[in-house]
């Protein structure tokens, strides 16, 4: 209980989604906080959601560009998807805006550009205004979000020293890691002897070489280098597989541009680096979508020094990102108290709290184990989900839970079954697979402001009555 | 019963999964087969994916449940689950990169260490419209389908070569298999639809109806 004042009083309801859901949504929210079964819960939901209709959107802003098919994959064979949803696709919602919208908007703004100028980033500041979104245009989301992540120190004076640092130290690792062992080996040769012996490369087989036996490029043997790299490069063609497929609906990251050629070329270098650094992970498919928004957002930021150091920035940000998450790649660990397993039931156990006959309808009557769709929500931070926009508004509110982003990612996915009780308690199993492994649109605001009232999960404390 | 719904009619419902290295076409041989799309970019798979299609096989409607597994090592352990109850499975290897038909001999260890050993399994070449690439020939394929006494066939999503086929041909042997066993132990189709582990026939009645599948389009 005293965390839950905690959280409403710390994080102040965003103005827009007040305005949005007026009453609505603090009586439905009692409701969970209440965990009882009320029957008209559910359907209370749907309908506040559905008022958002009358905000006609007026054709304001949001880039097309990024709309994902979404409607196209889902699983509308079967015809069971309920369409009141669909009927108010979410970035009409979202792009929805009243002229008073538009000054919150720019009050919101001149809020952030206001505690990003300060000489000291007040943090706290900075979580509560991002956690309602942060502007899409602009370098401001860069900077935030490197700020959110303790990638960028408070004090402003640091910022330029640390960033060089950090960019330096990055293409140092490179230099080191990214080469070939005759790549580097020729390096090695070319510092510590003469240009004799450098070229012999070229003059007579690779034995002239000192190649010790466990450095032989058919020595089969787990250390040889060769070995390694060979391994690597296994790794660095799943990785261009992998890359080829991140968000094919955007030319950003899509197609034979020599933009996006260039952007999965970084993108590359820090997923490889990544691997070589953490031999135990290494490269796990989908973390090229974890990637995916924090590269895109840097190399959009409208600095231009910033823009051009995105790799190396991303690189430490990705690695920040995942420093509390990156069990769930890992095999060994799955079975673990870190592990994937333990996060999922974590996750139901969170939905038991605040919705108990839900938990038990997908629990125990459909049996739609959350392993079954939750994996890649939490594995992914929901990146395969939600359109583009979707995503990064999403990651505004995880970046800047005072809690972690791995206490806010279940707040959201609890929320998202809350959103969609009504059908899931209607579904059979193969509906609500379907359902849940292809989200249907939804208003995001909406979503988030549901995640950000869930009670926590109180299975390890019993609050007195 | 009570889980699936009264509207749904079908009288088998098979889990079928698929499986193979990641970007041979697995997700693509599904959404051809359940939706009759293609998407050269779709994105990878995580986990696992899901859909459904019902189709006549003989007289009666089978509903195929049909399991789309990520490639990746990492996520094998987890979606060792997913085998749980399959009856079918189709092992898809890439015809234009060996290393994928390779691995094979991998992914059918670990089927038949998670699966009933009577599991109807199709071994298939995707990608066979690539024909100036093609690293594995027919014949190799077919070798090892026999010597592994499973079924194949070559399969083009994109062109829509044979997937219907397979499909079909996968859910019509689980079918057989099904219907010869029920003969044996008594018929309870009502027990199938609850994803249990059905006992497609003992070893040697699974082999006696396996053939190697047609491989031209």
């Amino acid at each position: 209980m005293p965390m839950t004042m905690m959280l409403k009083g710390k994080l102040k309801l965003p103005e827009k989604a007040r305005r949005v859901f007026p009453d609505r949504l603090g009586s439905l929210v009692a409701g969970f906080d209440d965990n009882k079964d009320d029957k008209g819960g559910p359907d209370q939901l749907i309908e506040s959601g559905e008022e958002l209709e009358t905000f006609q959107p007026n054709g304001f802003g949001l880039d097309r560009e990024f709309d994902e098919d979404y409607d196209d994959d889902d699983g509308k064979s079967d015809g069971e998807l309920d369409l009141r949803v669909r009927q108010k696709p979410d970035k009409e919602a979202v792009a929805s805006v009243s002229v008073s919208e538009i000054i919150a908007a720019d009050e919101k703004r001149s809020d952030l550009e206001y505690e990003l100028s300060q000489k000291e980033i007040n943090l706290e500041k900075l979580q509560r205004i991002a956690c309602s979104g942060l502007p899409n245009e602009g370098g401001s989301r860069a900077t935030a979000w490197k700020l959110l992540l303790g990638y960028l120190p408070a004090s402003r004076d640091l910022w330029d020293k640390e960033l060089t640092e950090n960019r330096l130290k990055y293409a140092k690792l490179k230099e080191e890691l990214l080469l070939s062992p005759s790549e580097s080996s020729r390096k090695k040769d070319g510092l510590n002897s003469n240009e004799q012996h450098a070229d012999s490369d070229v003059d007579g087989p690779l034995e002239r070489h000192d190649v010790s036996h466990e450095d032989h490029p058919l020595n089969l043997g787990k250390a040889s280098v060769w070995h390694q790299y060979f391994q690597f490069a296994e790794i660095t063609e799943q990785i261009d597989r992998d890359l080829q497929r991140t968000h094919p609906d955007m030319k950003f990251f899509a197609g034979d541009s020599s933009l996006s050629r260039k952007n999965r070329e970084a993108m590359r270098n820090i997923l490889l680096l990544f691997a070589k650094l953490n031999p135990a992970i290494r490269y796990v498919q989908g973390m090229n979508e974890v990637l995916a928004p924090i590269y895109y957002v840097f190399s959009s930021d409208t600095d231009e020094q910033n823009a051009a150091s995105a790799e190396a920035d991303s690189f430490s940000c990705f690695v920040r990102l995942l420093s509390d998450s990156v069990d769930h790649f890992c095999q060994q660990l799955d079975n673990s108290a870190v592990g994937i397993h333990s996060t999922l039931s974590h996750l139901s156990e969170l939905l038991k709290t605040n919705d108990e006959e839900l938990w038990r309808h997908l629990q125990f009557t459909t049996k739609v184990n959350p392993q079954f769709y939750a994996f890649r929500w939490i594995t992914l931070l929901l990146t395969q989900e939600f359109d583009f926009h979707s995503i990064l508004r999403i990651w505004d509110s995880l970046l800047s839970n005072p809690f972690g982003v791995q206490e806010m990612l279940l707040r959201v996915c609890c929320a998202m079954l809350l959103c969609v009780k009504s059908r899931l308690l209607s579904g059979d199993f193969i509906a609500n697979l379907k359902l849940l492994q292809h989200y249907p649109e939804i208003n995001i605001e909406y979503l988030l402001q549901v995640a950000q009232d869930i009670s926590p999960d109180t299975s390890s404390f019993r609050p007195s009555l | 019963m009570a889980a699936y719904r009264a509207d749904d009619d079908y009288d088998y419902l098979f889990k079928v999964v698929l499986i193979g290295d990641s970007g041979v076409g697995k997700s693509n041989l599904l959404s051809r087969f359940t939706r009759n799309e293609f998407s050269l970019e779709s994105k990878s798979t995580i986990g696992v994916e899901f859909a459904t299609r019902s189709i006549r096989v003989d007289d009666k409607i089978v509903k195929a449940q049909i399991w789309d597994t990520a490639g990746q090592e990492r996520y094998r352990a987890i979606t060792s689950a997913y085998y749980r109850g399959a009856v079918g499975a189709l092992l898809v290897y890439d015809v234009t990169r060996h290393v994928t038909f390779k691995n094979v001999e991998r992914w059918l260890k670990e089927l038949r260490d998670h699966t009933d050993s009577n599991i109807v399994i199709m071994l298939i070449g995707n990608k066979a419209d690539l024909r100036h690439l093609r690293a594995v020939s027919t014949e190799d394929a077919k070798a090892f389908a026999e010597r592994e006494n499973t079924f194949f066939m070559e399969t083009s999503a994109l062109e829509s070569m044979n997937v219907e086929n397979a499909f079909t041909e996968v859910l019509t042997q689980i079918h057989h298999v099904v219907s010869r066993k029920a003969l044996d132990i008594g018929d309870d189709p009502a027990a199938l639809p609850k994803g249990q582990t059905i006992n497609v026939g003992s070893k040697d009645d699974v082999s006696a109806v396996k053939k190697v599948g047609c491989c031209s389009s």
